[in-house]
C-alpha cells in the first residue's frame, strides 16, 4: 500500500476510535463535552512516558493510561453527570484546557511545549485499523443494550426516564466513562503512530471538531457518526493539494449539511439487516413503478 | 394498613399553596379519582407522591416503607407507575423500545453484557421482550412494536404509555388525566382498558381526569380538589351531591 495511504486510513482509525466515544457520549446522552480530547492528551502522555521512563512494555503501559484516564474521568464526571447540560460543556472545556495547560507547564516530565518525543513507533495501520472496528462494535452493542435505550430515553425527557426507574446519573456515568476510555485508548494509539506528541494537539478545537463529525454524519446514528468521522477526517488529508482552500471546503461541506439535513447525513438510520433490507425493498418499489409509470 | 398511605401532606412553590393537608389510602384493586378545576393542585399530588417533588410537610408510605424523601427513580423501583398528562414517550425509540425502557432497570446483567452480546444479555433481553409483549398485549397494541410512537394517534401513544407504566410492576399506578385528548370511543375504550386492568392486574389505581362521566364510572372514591384543599371525600354519588363541590365546578348560586 502507498505510504501515503496508509498515514491517511491510520489517522483516520484513531479518529474513528474517539468519535465512537463521542458518539456513545453526546449521540446518546446528549452530553457535550469540549474537553474530550483531553482524555486522548492523558492516554498519550501516560502511556509514552510509563513506556520511555519507566521501561514498561507498551500494553501494559496501554492498559494502565485507559485505565488512568478513566479513574480520571470518574473525579471529572461526578459533577458533570450531576449538571445541566450548558454547564456539562462549562466545566468540560475548563478542564481540558487545564490539562493542556498543565502538559505546557510540566516540563520536566512532559517536555512542555516541545512535546513528548522519543516514543517507540509501535502502532501500524493493521492494530489502528482492527481497533477501529473494535471500538465502533462496542459502541453499537452499548448502543442496543439497555444502558443505550436507557441513554436514548434520558436524552429525550429525563422526567420521565426518572419516572420509569431509570438511575440517570448512573447510567450518563457509565456513558461517559465508556466514551473516555475509548478517547483514551485512541489517545495511546496516536502517541505510539506518531511517536511524538504535544500539548497543542489536545485543546478544545479538537473537541469541537469530534462533535461537528458526529453531527455531520447524524447525532442519531452510530453509522452517520463513523461516516461524518471517516469523511471529515479523511478530507483535508485527500484534498493536501490544494492547500488552504481545503478548510474553505470543509467549513462549506458542513454547514451545507448542517443547513439542509440539520439532523446529519444519515439521520438516524443505522446499518443493520432489517433497515438494509427496506432499504432494498424501497428501491425495489420505486423501480417497479417507474417501470409502469 | 393501606398499601398507599399519603398522610396530611403540603407543598408549596413561592406564595402559592399547591397542596395543603391532602391525605389519601388506596388498597390494591381500588379506583381512586381525584377531580378539581384547572390549577388545584392534583397534577403536584402526582409529582410529590412519585418523588419529582419532596413534601414541605407529611409522609407518604408505600407498601410499608416511608417514601417520603426518596428519589423518584428509587420509589417507581419500590412499586410506583405513572403516565403523564401531556404524553412523554421517549423520542428515538420504537415502541417496543420505549417500553423496555421502564424494564431496562430491573434486567440483570452488567456492563460487560453492555458492551457483548453475552448469554445472560441475550437471556434478559428476551426476558424483556416478553414482558413487552405481554404488556403491550394487555393495552392492544401488540401490533405496532416497531412503529415509532410519534406516528400513531394520540389513543394509541395513550395506551403505551399505560403498557410502559404496567411494565414498571406498579403496586401503584398514577394516571394523570389519562382521557385528554381522546374521542367518544377511545374513551369508551379507555375506560373498560382501566377496569380491566385494574381488575386483572390488580393494583391500587389514582386518577387524575376531567372528563366526570369517565371518573364517575369507574372511581370507587373520590377527592375534590380546589385551590390546593381537599373540599369533599366520597363515593362518586356522594360527590355529587355534595354542596360545595356543586359550587366549585358551577360557582355560587345568588
Amino acid at each position: 500500500m502507498n505510504a501515503l495511504v496508509s498515514n491517511v486510513l491510520t489517522q483516520v482509525s484513531i479518529t474513528l476510535i474517539a468519535v465512537s466515544g463521542i458518539y456513545v457520549l453526546t449521540g446518546l446522552t446528549g452530553m457535550f463535552s469540549l474537553g474530550q480530547a483531553a482524555f486522548m492528551a492523558i492516554g498519550s502522555y501516560v502511556s509514552g512516558l510509563l513506556v520511555i521512563r519507566a521501561h514498561v512494555p507498551f500494553v501494559l503501559a496501554a492498559l494502565l493510561a485507559v485505565a488512568g484516564a478513566t479513574l480520571i474521568g470518574y473525579v471529572i464526571g461526578y459533577p458533570v453527570v450531576r449538571l445541566r447540560r450548558d454547564y456539562i460543556s462549562l466545566v468540560t472545556l475548563g478542564f481540558g484546557e487545564a490539562i493542556a495547560a498543565l502538559l505546557n507547564r510540566m516540563t520536566t516530565l512532559t517536555g512542555g511545549a516541545s512535546g513528548l518525543t522519543g516514543i517507540p513507533r509501535l502502532v501500524g495501520l493493521p492494530l489502528a485499523f482492527i481497533s477501529a472496528v473494535l471500538a465502533i462494535a462496542l459502541a453499537a452493542f452499548f448502543k442496543t443494550s439497555k444502558y443505550g435505550r436507557q441513554c436514548i430515553a434520558l436524552k429525550g425527557d429525563e422526567l420521565a426516564a426518572k419516572a420509569m426507574g431509570i438511575n440517570v446519573t448512573r447510567v450518563k456515568m457509565i456513558a461517559f466513562l465508556l466514551s473516555v476510555a475509548l478517547t483514551s485508548y485512541s489517545g495511546v494509539l496516536y502517541a505510539f503512530y506518531m511517536s511524538y506528541v504535544d500539548p497543542t494537539g489536545f485543546g478544545w478545537k479538537k473537541s469541537a471538531d469530534w462533535v461537528i463529525m458526529v453531527f455531520f454524519g447524524g447525532v442519531n446514528s452510530l453509522t452517520g457518526s463513523t461516516l461524518g468521522a471517516f469523511i471529515l477526517s479523511a478530507l483535508p488529508q485527500v484534498l493536501r493539494g490544494l492547500q488552504n482552500y481545503r478548510y474553505v471546503i470543509y467549513a462549506v461541506l458542513v454547514l451545507l449539511i448542517l443547513n439542509f439535513k440539520p439532523s446529519g447525513l444519515l439521520g438516524e438510520w443505522e446499518l443493520t439487516p432489517r433497515n438494509i433490507q427496506q432499504a432494498f425493498a424501497k428501491l425495489g418499489k420505486k423501480n417497479t413503478a417507474k417501470k409502469e409509470g | 394498613m393501606a398499601l398507599l398511605e399519603v398522610k396530611n401532606i403540603y407543598k408549596s412553590f413561592g406564595g402559592v399553596k399547591a397542596i395543603q393537608n391532602f391525605s389519601i389510602e388506596a388498597n390494591a384493586g381500588e379506583i381512586h379519582g381525584i377531580i378539581g378545576p384547572n390549577g388545584a393542585g392534583k397534577t403536584t399530588i402526582f409529582n410529590t407522591i412519585s418523588g419529582v417533588y419532596t413534601a414541605d410537610q407529611g409522609t407518604v408510605v408505600l407498601d410499608g416503607k416511608d417514601i417520603t424523601k426518596l428519589e423518584q427513580y428509587k420509589i417507581t423501583r419500590l412499586g410506583m407507575g405513572r403516565t403523564f398528562q401531556n404524553i412523554r414517550l421517549f423520542k428515538g425509540l420504537t415502541v417496543e423500545e420505549n417500553v423496555m425502557c421502564a424494564f431496562d432497570p430491573q434486567s440483570r446483567y452488567s456492563i460487560v453484557g453492555g458492551l457483548l452480546p453475552t448469554p445472560k444479555r441475550r437471556a434478559e433481553e428476551k426476558r424483556g421482550r416478553e414482558l413487552c409483549e405481554k404488556y403491550l398485549t394487555v393495552v392492544g397494541m401488540q401490533d405496532y412494536l416497531h412503529e415509532r410512537p410519534e406516528n400513531l394517534s394520540y389513543g394509541m401513544q395513550r395506551r403505551i404509555e399505560i403498557a410502559r407504566a404496567l411494565m414498571c410492576e406498579p403496586k401503584i399506578l398514577l394516571l394523570d388525566e389519562p382521557a385528554a385528548g381522546l374521542n367518544p370511543t377511545e374513551v369508551a375504550e379507555l375506560t373498560e382498558l382501566i377496569q380491566r386492568i385494574s381488575k386483572e392486574i390488580g393494583f391500587g389505581i389514582l386518577l387524575i381526569e376531567h372528563r366526570l362521566e369517565l371518573v364517575m364510572s369507574i372511581s370507587d372514591k373520590i377527592h375534590v380538589q380546589n385551590f390546593g384543599e381537599t373540599i369533599a371525600v366520597g363515593t362518586p354519588d356522594e360527590v355529587q351531591h355534595n354542596p360545595e363541590v356543586i359550587e366549585a365546578y358551577l360557582g355560587k348560586e345568588e
